[in-house]
């Protein structure tokens, strides 16, 4: 089966008149998901977008209960439930990858994230292939293909006018009944992505664990920011924090996105800090991603979609660090 | 005897992310800033209840929330003691009996209680690191027969900071076959008795590492980051096998259930898989101080 791209449109069209429908667009120069609405400037040529899909899932700011005050002089607490049906329409195989190393962080090890798991439950994936990865790109290198996206509901894999249409899963399967219209029981040829950069990731999470005192990490950590521009992009970076807005006598308690590379992050009681240095809060980053994950989940928290190496503002780039772990003799 | 074996990622927290209101039935000032709040569930419904070691969350009504070891708890009760600094803290002390505040849990791992039957005990704490310490203590005295011989090691830096005096200078005064030994680490009018740093008055103490039975004495050690560095020096240093010395380690939490990130220290996270983590396990670790 195949869409020709002529008639995503009206695809999309269709598909919004029951579920919010995110896809690639731009929007004031910004490329991220947004709800398809007639007008907008949808992109399914770009590489990837700016901002990761990952606020679909984990909202940059999600409410998670109200409390305020009883007629009686008591307290209440009520949950929010905002999950609602969604298709992340067009997201690409390392964005696809991310969904299931957020999966792994919020649905399992012993406590489920209730707030996660409604809006996961309600979420379709259709994910579009990279016939053209960008020089930022380093996905196969961190054991991905650009050509596959084993956790999608539906892979659309492009082709020259059109895309090659698979369900995966039964739940993609039962989707496409939406789509019989614009399907055309054709051949077409799918065109191969293949990712320019690469890297020998081969080792370099057990060479890290023995590099936690190397001097490496002053090097490296000399140039950062601290500013959280990676973390903000990161389409894998979880962290939260939890806070709250009041009015009058009732308030909502939220949770919003942290970074590690702030020094508040952190900051204890007395002001004992473990990490109080960017050298600390640099080797936790890296290490996170590319070694400690690896030990909690048996994954990488790294899905090469390159997005820190092209935002961050000093040129810290993970692609060179990893290159000079794997090349050197730790 | 069996080797002492922490368990870990081993909690299950009744109230995950979505705090319950519950009730100060109670307020007892153990020190000028540190207080100790005994919370019940209103309406008479069952509070959650945790093993020696666990802590809860427990936050004020329209601010923020702080973690607290479960220091004490009855049946339908549990307590927090919570010292006196910073914004959350100020505000529990401003709370008075009958006010509300919200509790979550109960998270984080607990002390092997059931692997150290039959050993000798050395619990060392100071200042406000009595309560995780207490909480296992009270455990063994609750189930005396069980233990052997139980030494308690506290130090303060001055008088006003020894948190649970009447335990300390007459209820466990009186127990059978305990001995308690509080220190001060500066000279205090209103003290006669021993003036030392935890490390150089476990040296002097030189309580024995191999136990009264020779199967090896357990330490329990909670305090600053001082304390931890040069208590855990000494007792290796004295010949304590390191799978047998007990402490809890501390990082920043927000959410308790291993979310959030940021309790990590490298693969494992705080909230999760410790508090409680032997000084063997602790050497195996790539960890920020």
């Amino acid at each position: 089966m195949i869409i020709k791209k002529d008639r995503m449109g009206a695809l999309l069209g269709t598909l919004a008149q029951h579920k919010t429908v995110f896809v690639p667009a731009l929007i004031d120069g910004v490329s991220k998901f947004a709800p398809y609405r007639e007008g907008l400037d949808v992109r399914f040529d770009l590489h990837n977008t700016k901002l990761p899909p990952k606020d679909l899932l984990f909202p940059q700011t999600q409410k998670m209960y109200r409390y305020g005050e009883t007629a009686e002089g008591g307290h209440y607490v009520e949950q929010f439930d905002e999950s609602s049906e969604r298709v992340l329409f067009g997201v690409r195989p390392c964005d696809m990858r991310s969904i299931n190393l957020l999966d792994d962080v919020f649905l399992t090890k012993g406590f489920v994230d209730e707030f996660y798991e409604a809006q996961r439950k309600k979420l379709l994936t259709v994910c579009i292939t990279c016939a053209a990865p960008a020089e930022t790109c380093f996905c196969e290198s961190m054991g991905l293909s650009p050509n596959e996206a084993p956790d999608a509901d539906i892979l659309l894999k492009s082709c020259e006018d059109c895309y090659k249409v698979t369900a995966q899963t039964q739940k993609g399967e039962a989707a496409l009944a939406d789509w019989r219209d614009f399907l055309e029981d054709t051949q077409a040829q799918v065109l191969p992505g293949k990712t320019s950069l690469r890297l020998n990731f081969e080792g370099v999470p057990q060479k890290l664990s023995r590099m936690y005192e190397d001097p490496i990490w002053d090097e490296i950590s000399t140039k950062c920011l601290n500013c959280g521009t990676c973390t903000f992009v990161c389409p894998t970076c979880y962290c939260f924090d939890i806070s709250q807005e009041n009015k009058m006598k009732e308030g909502v308690r939220f949770r919003c996105w942290d970074s590690c590379m702030f020094s508040e992050y952190t900051a204890m009681a007395g002001w004992h800090n473990p990490r109080p240095t960017k050298k600390e809060r640099v080797r936790n980053r890296f290490m996170h991603k590319l070694c400690f994950f690896e030990e909690r989940y048996g994954k990488t928290l790294c899905v090469g979609c390159g997005r820190c190496v092209e935002c961050c503002p000093v040129a810290l780039d993970i692609t060179r660090l990893i290159d000079d772990i794997g090349a050197s003799d730790a | 005897m069996p080797k002492i074996t922490v368990q870990h990622g081993c909690a299950k927290a009744q109230l995950a992310l979505v705090p319950k209101v519950a009730k100060v039935i109670k307020i007892t000032v153990e020190t000028p800033d540190v207080k100790s709040f005994r919370l019940q569930m209103p309406n008479g419904e069952a509070s959650f209840l945790g093993e020696p070691g666990q802590f809860g969350i427990m936050g004020i009504i329209g601010s923020g929330e702080c973690v607290f070891v479960i220091s004490a708890q009855g049946e339908d009760w549990i307590e927090f003691t919570v010292k006196r600094v910073g914004q959350v803290t100020e505000m529990l002390h401003a709370l008075s009996e009958g006010d509300e505040v919200f509790v979550r849990g109960p998270y984080g791992n607990w002390w092997p209680y059931e692997d150290c039957r039959g050993r000798d005990m050395l619990f060392i704490a100071g200042g406000i690191g009595l309560p995780p310490v207490r909480s296992f203590l009270q455990y063994c005295l609750e189930h005396r027969a069980d233990y052997g011989r139980i030494d308690l090691v506290y130090s303060g830096s001055t008088y006003d900071e020894l948190v649970f005096k009447h335990q300390l200078f007459d209820e466990w005064k009186t127990v059978d076959n305990m001995g308690v030994h509080v220190s001060l680490y500066h000279e205090d009018s209103r003290w006669d008795g021993e003036v030392a740093y935890t490390a150089p008055y476990l040296e002097k103490l030189a309580i024995d590492p191999m136990g009264s039975n020779g199967e090896g004495r357990v330490a329990v050690i909670c305090g600053g980051p001082s304390l931890y560095r040069t208590g855990t020096k000494e007792l290796l240093k004295e010949g304590y096998a390191p799978e047998n010395v007990l402490t809890t380690l501390e990082m920043r939490m927000k959410c308790g259930i291993g979310k959030c990130g940021r309790c990590n220290i490298g693969g494992k996270f705080i909230c999760l898989d410790g508090p409680v983590f032997s000084l063997e396990e602790v050497a195996q670790m790539n960890r920020d101080e």
